[in-house]
């Protein structure tokens, strides 16, 4: 059985398309590091300008309505809630020009709670500009979002121990990239490479039959020995990418696994009224609980491409399966529909691993139950099953490898 | 060569992985028709709604000034106070069911925006706004729908309605489904060379023959396309085909849905050529289908990710592989516009087609491949 390890890794390490595979990760990464990261504008900036406008146009109206009580309406509002926020504003701008990072953590991170609790649902403030893009219809959930995540992660920074800079409040540390792309499309790139790697692993043994009589093992040990290769190999895209990150972290720091990472979540039921709220974890546990997840991922598409490679024996077909377990979430996914349905069962459900750890997916399905434990059952079990499918067809002559 | 032809197709309709295709492309329509359903893409108040918020949040970023007519604030500021009244005004059209006042109220705000370019400190609140390309077809789109009297319709799910957004999709991912499917359209007959060895014609026929039954294939796919959307007649109803479309083909215009699909299904055709005589090349030259594969994605995907190249060479035929871009003038808000043709890109790739012919027949008659 060893023998035959070695035998599969060596002409997995071979194929010319698992090569040009890492290949092209590796100048996606380069291209990610050199070109797109530069050009990131975080929406939640480190601004002193920003923050000193905002200050003196509300210290001017401030200082023209000294008296609170004389005045009802919209005037009146404002002078009740001016002052705090003003105070809240000044101390940012004077630890951000002393240079005192802590302090403008703390500070922040309490500006975005108080100015969360007026924006929110209100007629006449406004999240960050950045929000509202042309054609985004949620705006204003996604600045509640925005703004609850960044009083949360602020708040770690003050709490925390690790080196703060202007580079880590803005996200652009090499592992805090690495979490905001987990958090879009990295998973997505992973899954379609662990698809590719995969896919040929089976049937490019009809091409050549004569070369595996050599091997007496049965066809169920063969598969399995099949798919811990391909999952060696699918860990192995790893190595390409890290390749990128270490390009961003000698321009913009490492950052490091201490740095917090807020993880949206739910005290009770969600409903309408009850919203989640932010809980910081490590850098390091949230990236440990990613790898596992997205392994996971990867058993669930392997032994699902095993078994189609072994039924239907097309490559073709191959793909088309995996892309239907990747891509399906689209056909199904609404706003808010968690509530309703029992999203955490399908396994489908898991592909962003990143907004599943991270709860963001619980805020737009409005669930709880998308997490961690949910997502390893669903997926393991899903895979114990595929597993067992696979067992009872290599028995039958019929869907013999060779 | 007919009698290989023949055998070719019959390989073809027992083919695995042509049935795969077409289960693919039904389950895509599907798909999308569902997608569409549940985003409520095409909901006017929805819409309208959100550009409200951002016309509302580009102010936000101004003093709050007297924006009367000969008030004491800037002209932009002027500008957005009145786009964002008459944004107002169409969300309560839309609410209402009335055409004629959402019409005559889109006309006046894509003057407004229009304007809007040329006044100072514009760079300041571009991000809410639509780009100027996106504004000049919307306003042309509404203009035509004024003079010709055409109600705006409301139900994007009906059979022409859902056609224009199915090609608009279609546009940025038929190049990409193609690779897909012609990647490994030689290595087959690599593997089993007494297939070709038992005909006796010359090797460029033979790919000849290769070439035209995928094309015919691919031609019962553009039909498959139709026959998913028919079902929408049953549940939606059949639309109106001369709905207007405004498109950038060099110039604004207006086609109607007919039309646009007409041109759609130009490309379309001859964008499958040009991939299938790529696919033969590259599996001649690196005999593996994979690779093949990531070769033809990286081209097509090259433009994108270095916009530079669009400018620098306009006539490249991968500039136009993605028709829904071209026909949307997305190139003219680039970093350096350039105005690509519809016309030129057509006979861009059909240039490129006669190159790739005249390739494939230099390298596959001069017994490279007859090794195999």
């Amino acid at each position: 059985m060893k023998a035959y390890f070695k035998f599969e890794l060596s002409q997995f390490i071979k194929s010319k398309k698992n090569i040009a595979i890492y290949v092209l990760l590796l100048f996606l990464a380069c291209f990610y590091a050199l070109n797109i990261a530069p050009s990131y504008k975080p929406i939640e900036k480190v601004d002193a300008k920003e923050i000193e406008a905002r200050y003196l146009s509300r210290e001017a109206f401030l200082s023209n309505f000294t008296n609170e009580n004389r005045f009802t309406g919209m005037a009146g509002y404002g002078l009740a809630i001016y002052p705090k926020w003003n105070w809240l504003d000044k101390s940012r701008l004077d630890a951000l020009n002393d240079n005192k990072l802590k302090q403008y953590s703390k500070f922040t991170s309490e500006w975005y709670i108080y100015s969360n609790n007026i924006t929110y649902g209100s007629e006449h403030f406004f999240y960050s500009p950045g929000y509202y893009t042309h054609g985004n219809l949620y705006a204003s959930e996604d600045g509640y979002y925005g703004y609850l995540y960044s009083a949360s992660r602020y708040q770690g920074y003050a709490e925390g121990k690790s080196k703060l800079s202007i580079n880590v409040f803005e996200e652009r540390t090499a592992l805090q990239t690495l979490q905001r792309l987990l958090h879009s499309y990295l998973p997505m790139i992973l899954m379609i490479c662990c698809v590719f790697l995969t896919v040929d692993v089976v049937l490019k043994d009809r091409l050549n039959p004569s070369l595996l009589k050599g091997f007496p093992i049965s066809d169920w040990k063969k598969l399995i020995i099949k798919g811990a290769v391909s999952l060696i190999g699918s860990i192995g895209v790893i190595v390409p990418l890290s390749v990128g990150l270490l390009l961003i972290g000698i321009r913009y720091g490492f950052g490091d696994f201490q740095l917090p990472v807020p993880i949206y979540s739910y005290s009770g039921e969600p409903s309408y009224f009850n919203k989640g709220e932010f809980i910081n974890i490590t850098m390091g546990s949230y990236l440990l609980e990613n790898f596992i997840l997205l392994i996971f991922c990867f058993m669930f598409l392997i032994s699902l491409v095993l078994l189609v490679s072994m039924i239907i024996k097309n490559e073709f077909a191959n793909l088309l399966v995996a892309a239907i377990f990747i891509f399906n979430e689209i056909f199904y996914f609404k706003r808010g529909i968690g509530f309703f349905y029992e999203v955490e069962n399908y396994p489908t459900n898991y592909v962003q691993v990143g907004q599943i750890l991270s709860g963001y997916r619980n805020y737009i399905y409005n669930s709880s139950a998308l997490n961690l434990g949910n997502g390893l059952t669903a997926l393991g079990m899903g895979t114990g099953v595929l597993l067992l499918l696979i067992f009872l067809i290599s028995k039958y002559k019929r869907y013999k490898l060779v | 060569m007919w009698k290989l032809l023949k055998t070719n197709l019959i390989i073809e309709k027992s083919s695995k992985k042509n049935i795969f295709a077409f289960i693919f492309v039904a389950l895509f329509i599907i798909g999308l028709a569902f997608y569409m359903e549940n985003e409520d893409v095409g909901n006017l108040v929805a819409l309208k709604t959100s550009e409200h918020q951002n016309i509302t949040s580009a102010l936000s970023q101004f003093q709050v000034m007297d924006a009367s007519k000969d008030g004491d604030s800037n002209e932009l500021y002027k500008n957005l106070n009145e786009q964002q009244r008459l944004i107002s005004l169409q969300r309560v059209a839309a609410k209402l069911d009335k055409p004629d006042l959402f019409a005559n109220s889109a006309i006046e705000l894509a003057n407004l925006r229009e304007d809007a370019f040329t006044l100072e400190g514009y760079e300041e609140v571009a991000v809410y706004l639509p780009t100027y390309t996106v504004n000049k077809l919307e306003s042309i789109f509404y203009e035509t729908l004024k003079t010709l009297d055409i109600p705006i319709f409301k139900d994007n799910l009906s059979f022409y309605q859902f056609l224009i957004f199915l090609f608009g999709i279609l546009g940025s991912i038929w190049f990409i489904f193609l690779a897909f499917y012609t990647c490994g359209i030689m290595i087959e007959d690599f593997r089993h060379t007494s297939l070709i060895k038992g005909y006796p014609i010359p090797f460029d026929q033979y790919v000849a023959a290769k070439g035209i039954s995928t094309m015919s294939i691919i031609l019962i796919f553009i039909v498959e396309l139709f026959l998913c959307s028919l079902l929408l007649i049953y549940y939606r109803g059949l639309g109106d085909p001369t709905y207007p479309v405004a498109v950038f083909d060099g110039n604004y215009e207006i086609y109607s849905i007919a039309q646009y699909i007409g041109i759609c299904l130009l490309y379309m055709i001859s964008i499958a050529v040009f991939v299938i005589l790529l696919s033969i090349i590259l599996n001649v030259l690196l005999k593996n289908m994979y690779l093949t594969l990531f070769v033809e994605l990286l081209l097509f995907a090259l433009p994108t990710l270095f916009p530079r190249m669009i400018s620098l060479f306009p006539y490249n035929p991968f500039n136009y592989m993605n028709f829904t871009n071209l026909l949307n003038g997305v190139s003219l808000d680039l970093a350096h516009p350039v105005a690509l043709n519809s016309t030129y890109g057509l006979i861009s790739i059909g240039l490129s087609i006669v190159v790739l012919i005249v390739v494939a027949n230099l390298f596959l008659s001069t017994g490279k491949l007859k090794r195999v």
